[in-house]
């Protein structure tokens, strides 16, 4: 019954005269419940308007999406985050004045975060199993050691690695990473899949946009395939890499053997 | 000049000022509000103290409501009151950000001016309500002078208190992650709307409280009173204290009116000389501003004592 875990329905999105989603009929997809779901297309396919659609960043023109029934279109962006949907940025984003671990901390939904909650002091009994849940993720993202500096401290890729921490200390339902490689060095990568193969052996379901079809294909059990925002194909990697229209479409000639 | 009189005033205004630099450093500093209408709240505070505490109108009086409360009731409502008009200002321009903000609430507190101004049922118009009630605290001889000034002392470290209980929670941390970033703040949960709305109140409730107490030291309050200026004195304190830390809020604050107190206190023998202070006050202005914040002299003060601690 609720396989069909994130629908996304007809949507169609213009930015002025540009059409970014959606042909005549508007883009649909499937993602059943604990998918790892690849998003791959060539640039300006789409990806990320899909992405921010999903997560309420941009409401779609027509069509909606819904998450376990709920429609997301007609949901405000904080309350689809605390419906256990998370997702990182392609230029990744933090918060300069907080210290690493503050900015891992902030992610968990503290009940310090109610006034109430802030004047009668009732917060400070969770503050040190949050601490602790932080530097635990810190330390499975390679962050460990870092803890306590700075956030201008951090290289590009680390800063990618710190939004992912920021998002596993929420615990979600259904992760979406913009790019999560691009700027990562190997190691990281290698940590990287590592979690997210655990992540998906745990149930979560994921979406994943990335370039890099080396580390995609090999780690995602489904992948759709974008083009000019509408969708160009949907099936295992085995089957996409195969896909003449992918392949012409955005692999490459080279590819095409 | 009198020396006790002098540091009474100063410590009276100085506090009473630094609560609204300390809510204006909430709002700004940490909420990442830019407010140009500080002094409406000040006003609504003053002006609900006034109305509370008042007698009903008889004689020449063209205001409407007197309700002869207790003071306690009018502090109180005072605080509400502020707080009234920070939901009912807040709730249509918080959407708003940076100078689109301030110009909002800039064009707001003007709103304010001019009504209490035009519309006399509520305040007598310019005239403002006189005789003021001033609450009947009296210990032993100690005049009342000395009782506001602890009152307004005490005004201040309460605030203080309150607003450090806010910012050292996870409920300040979330206020940092809203201003630093707030997509990335609502793709981890945060309310920024909701987060933004509740900073503006509740920072508009401690300058109520001192427009009361404003109004129980002056027994006067006139939209005079209630200008614009007030509204950059407090943004003036601000910058000259540094935005970082609360200390240089009140530094900031305490530095303008010792410096206000004094060229008040200087005795003048003609109209003429008179005139020159008041030039050379303006000049010296410009350039001890120039000075304080070329060196950032409160700036360094404040924040190497909260790296300190």
């Amino acid at each position: 019954m609720n396989s069909e875990f994130l629908i996304v329905d007809g949507v169609t999105k213009r930015f002025g005269g540009l059409q970014a989603l959606g042909g005549d009929g508007g883009l649909s997809f499937t993602v059943p419940r604990g998918t790892f779901l690849g998003l791959i297309g060539p640039n300006g396919a789409g990806k990320s308007t899909t992405f921010n659609v999903i997560s309420g960043v941009t409401k779609p023109d027509t069509g909606a999406v819904y998450l376990d029934g709920q429609n997301l279109s007609e949901t405000r962006t904080p309350e689809i985050a605390a419906h256990g949907l998370g997702r990182t940025f392609q230029t990744p984003r933090a918060f300069p004045s907080l210290s690493i671990l503050e900015n891992v901390i902030v992610g968990a939904d503290s009940a310090g975060e109610r006034l109430g909650a802030v004047l009668s002091g009732r917060w400070r009994r969770d503050e040190p199993k949050l601490k602790e849940k932080a530097a635990a993720v810190l330390n499975r993202v390679g962050l460990g050691s870092r803890m306590t500096g700075s956030v201008a401290s951090l290289s590009g890729g680390e800063l990618r690695m710190l939004e992912v921490a920021r998002q596993l200390v929420r615990d979600p339902k259904i992760l979406l990473l913009d790019e999560p490689t691009a700027g990562v060095d190997p190691s990281l990568q290698g940590k990287l899949s590592e979690i997210l193969a655990r992540l998906h052996e745990d149930g979560t379901t994921l979406i994943v946009v990335e370039h890099n079809l080396h580390f995609l294909l090999r780690i995602a059990d489904t992948v759709v395939v974008l083009q000019n925002g509408e969708l160009l194909a949907q099936g295992s990697p085995q089957a996409i890499r195969s896909d003449e229209k992918v392949v012409a479409a955005y692999l490459g000639n080279d590819h095409a053997a | 000049m009198n020396v006790e009189a002098f540091l009474v005033a100063v410590l009276t205004f100085g506090c009473l000022f630094s609560v609204l630099t300390l809510s204006l450093n909430l709002q700004y500093a940490r909420g990442g509000m830019i407010n140009f209408g500080t002094v409406a709240y000040f006003a609504v505070g003053a002006y609900a103290y006034a109305i509370v505490t008042q007698e009903p109108p008889s004689g020449l009086d063209q205001y409407l409501i007197g309700l002869n409360g207790p003071w306690w009731l009018g502090f109180l409502v005072a605080g509400v009151g502020a707080a009234c008009f920070a939901i009912l200002t807040g709730w249509p321009t918080l959407r708003l950000r940076g100078e689109y903000l301030a110009l909002t609430t800039f064009a707001f507190a003007e709103v304010l001016h001019s009504f209490l101004l035009n519309e006399r049922r509520i305040g007598n118009g310019s005239v403002g309500l006189a005789n003021v009630e001033r609450p009947g605290i009296s210990w032993a001889d100690v005049p009342d002078s000395y009782v506001f000034a602890v009152a307004a002392l005490l005004l201040m470290l309460v605030t203080i208190a309150v607003y450090r209980r806010i910012l050292a929670s996870p409920y300040g941390r979330a206020m940092d992650a809203v201003r630093d970033d707030e997509m990335a703040a609502e793709a981890v949960g945060k309310d920024v709307a909701r987060m933004r709305f509740e900073v503006f109140v509740i920072s508009a409730v401690p300058i109520g409280f001192a427009g009361a107490l404003y109004a129980m030291i002056t027994t006067l309050v006139s939209p005079d009173l209630f200008t614009a200026e007030v509204t950059f004195f407090v943004w003036i304190a601000l910058v000259l204290g540094g935005e970082r830390t609360m200390l240089g809020a009140i530094l900031g604050t305490i530095a303008l009116v010792v410096f206000q107190e004094v060229v008040r206190g200087i005795p003048f023998e003609t109209v003429r000389s008179a005139q020159i202070a008041a030039s050379v006050e303006h000049m010296l202005t410009g350039a001890i501003f120039v000075i304080i914040l070329r060196w950032q002299v409160f700036e360094r003060i404040s924040f190497a004592r909260s790296q300190a601690e």
